[in-house]
């Protein structure tokens, strides 16, 4: 592939160096360093540019719009541009967006390495596969997107091998993390103030955070980093194409098996193609093999890129506790960061004498408006099934927002999730999105490793919340909304029969058709991917930069 | 009963008043509830329809109704009637709760723990992670 030094703006009709699908954190990665060295990309983006104006943080009627219309499942926030997804055969629901930015729109921005022992597991746990590179081959692409992130946190952690600072100092722990980390240190256990991305001061196109406390459901400050601030508008000056309302239903090959473009439907409905010498798909470990099962032809009935039979195999969602936990004390626990003030890394590692492998991150979050922990409404986490409505209403209702509301405090707990073939998405027979396409159907089961991970956890966190003095505990195990982390469904590896892409993120099949998501991780780890997503998108970013001249294109 | 009888029955019920907490009626009104309903119109037509339950019964008997046979009209209901309640202004001055505010903070200030010792008592537990080179 021959690609001048310089600047290209590519025109619909023509043929470009790279087309990127999915304008989240891994297509920004990629768009804007392939747009500064010279490449010429266009992103096809099914979702729009987010109105921050749109986001009701500020505003009295948040909990009620944001239960809806920021919903993290697409199948409840019902939105034409978002796909639904058959989720009747899954334990968990995948949680995502369509936008630019990407499902990170509604993340909690809690930003964290995987650790070293992620890229190892089979050689130290005897469980699923070692990474075809380490902790240490990812660490300075890791720094490198914390520095574009604008990411605040403090260094020194001993969970983690020593690094450098973050960027920006870590943001202000509340008393919810005060709280929170009490409970850890008398159990003489881990923790560490929050990392998130979010800055603590102003940072190019992100503002300072004001400590909102919605991150979940869209910053209204523009302070929580999401691509569309923070990669964007580099990206465009550097002159990537970014294409809107843009939904990508097939990727075309020629007879030599490489690919020669992308088919996509316009928000009027029109179908158009984009031509390119190179293909890299950043739609998310659902997105994307839906896109690839969707793409075989005649030539490939069981999908393109799946000579392997892996494509949508091996769906890891991470299986997810939290714990609700109410004081005596005033905690001003509707007061952001959201994402996380405090974490613990205290069972991250495998101790076989607990009965599961691989192990969990808490998170410590600030636990909302009255609405949300009254439990009466919303997402009904710690409402029992058999529970009855005057149990959370009447007199019920006010004893209940008076214990928690301000006094509380939400632990989450993310469990490593191991992989399994039987964990997997496919296409649905029956349910199509508004284009008419196959929607993706679900097939997970929460798997007996997690269960028991689950179950120890939650009962340490019991004993750490009641070192703290906690005067009510309500736990939810597994929560269903839950499926923030999808993971694994186009296994990287070094064997063509036994993996999808290999550590570049080329798939085997196609040499000229990449996949820079989470899907290609052949294990989820425990902690949150995103920053673990970009830094391996840079990673095989600049490969293919550095290997442009040898690379095979149609 | 008209429908702002209705609602104002089923939401006194659902949140009366207790002790110093206003019960729904002493602080909000029906058209409160529709100013609310105004913002989730996907839950209209449910909402709607939880308003014709027959309430000869009497307001549990009647939630109770609605709750076992059509989720989605006491789930509208009941979404209505709370939000209104707790974006009232003086619910929320009851509660304390000045909504999800903006808090300004000096991001360099020293944050306590790194005074008070207790990150020092982490970092003197020890290295936590499994180091991995030379696998």
């Amino acid at each position: 592939m021959a690609v001048e030094n310089l600047p290209q703006r590519a025109r619909r009709d023509e043929e470009v160096d790279v087309a990127i699908v999915g304008a989240g954190p891994s297509g920004s990665v990629a768009a804007l360093h392939l747009a500064r060295a010279g490449f010429s990309v266009v992103v096809l983006e099914q979702g729009q540019w987010p109105d921050y104006a749109d986001y009701t943080g500020a505003r009295p009627e948040h909990e009620l719009v944001s239960t809806k219309v920021w919903h993290p499942n697409p199948n409840v926030r019902d939105n034409p541009r978002d796909y639904p997804i058959d989720t009747s055969t899954s334990d968990i629901n995948p949680l995502m967006f369509a936008g630019v930015g990407g499902s990170a729109t509604l993340y909690g921005a809690q930003w964290m390495h995987f650790l070293p022992s992620d890229f190892r597991v089979r050689s130290l746990d005897g469980v699923a596969e070692d990474w075809p590179f380490t902790y240490e081959d990812l660490l300075p692409f890791q720094l490198e997107i914390e520095r574009e992130v604008g990411v605040s946190g403090l260094s020194g952690d001993p969970a983690f091998p020593p690094r450098g600072p973050y960027p920006f100092p870590a943001l202000p722990m509340g008393s919810v993390g005060r709280r929170g980390a009490l409970g850890m240190e008398r159990m003489g256990w881990h923790w560490w103030p929050g990392s998130n991305a979010i800055p603590s001061e102003k940072f190019g196109e992100l503002n300072p955070c004001v400590r909102r406390g919605t991150c979940l459901t869209g910053c209204p400050e523009g302070a929580k980093s999401t691509t569309d601030r923070s990669h964007w508008p580099l990206a465009q000056k550097a002159g990537a194409r970014l294409v809107t309302e843009a939904r990508v239903k097939e990727i075309q090959t020629d007879a030599a098996g490489l690919a020669t473009g992308l088919v996509y439907v316009t928000a009027n409905g029109r179908e158009r193609r984009q031509r390119a010498k190179v293909i890299i798909l950043c739609a998310n470990g659902v997105g994307t093999p839906r896109l690839l099962l969707m793409s075989g032809g005649s030539r490939h009935p069981d999908g393109l890129a799946n000579s392997s039979g892996l494509v949508g195999k091996r769906l890891m969602m991470h299986p997810f506790a939290s714990i609700l936990a109410s004081y005596e004390d005033l905690l001003d626990s509707w007061r952001g960061p959201f994402g996380q003030q405090v974490y613990s890394l205290e069972f991250y590692e495998t101790d076989e004498r607990r009965g599961f492998v691989r192990g969990s991150k808490w998170n410590c979050m600030p636990s909302g408006g009255p609405v949300g922990v009254s439990g009466a409404m919303g997402s009904k986490v710690y409402v029992a099934e058999e529970g009855r409505f005057q149990d959370f209403w009447g007199e019920n209702l006010h004893r209940n927002v008076a214990k928690r509301f301000g006094h509380s405090l939400v632990w989450g707990i993310v469990g490593e999730d191991l992989p399994e073939e039987s964990n997997q998405v496919v296409l649905s027979k029956t349910l199509v999105d508004s284009d008419g396409l196959p929607a993706p159907q679900i097939i997970y089961k929460v798997n007996d490793n997690s269960q028991r991970l689950l179950k120890f956890n939650i009962d340490r966190c019991l004993e750490s919340v009641r070192a703290a003095g906690a005067i009510e505990m309500l736990v939810s195990v597994p929560v269903r909304e839950s499926g923030w982390h999808l993971i694994g469904t186009t296994l990287m590896g070094t064997d063509p029969k036994t993996s999808v892409v290999n550590q570049w993120g080329a798939t085997h099949d196609v040499p000229n058709l990449y996949i820079m998501d989470a899907s290609t991780f052949p294990t989820s780890g425990a902690t949150n991917p995103t920053a673990t997503i970009m830094a391996v998108a840079l990673r095989n970013t600049r490969r293919l930069i550095a290997e442009r001249r040898s690379q095979k294109v149609a | 009963m008209t429908n702002s009888e209705t609602f104002l029955a089923l939401a006194d019920f659902l949140i009366p008043s207790y002790q110093t907490k206003p019960g729904f009626r002493l602080v909000s009104t029906y058209e409160d509830g529709l100013h609310a309903l105004g913002f989730r119109s996907d839950l209209r037509e449910a909402f709607e329809r939880a308003l014709t339950v027959d309430m000869s019964v009497g307001a549990e008997a009647a939630l109770e109704k609605l709750n076992a046979q059509d989720d989605a009209a006491f789930s509208a209901l009941t979404t209505i009637v709370i939000t209104t309640y707790y974006m009232n202004p003086k619910v929320r001055e009851s509660i304390g709760y000045p909504g999800q505010e903006n808090v300004a903070y000096d991001s360099k200030a020293t944050q306590s723990y790194l005074v008070d010792g207790s990150l020092a008592r982490v970092i003197a537990r020890g290295r936590k992670y499994r180091p991995t080179p030379g696998l």
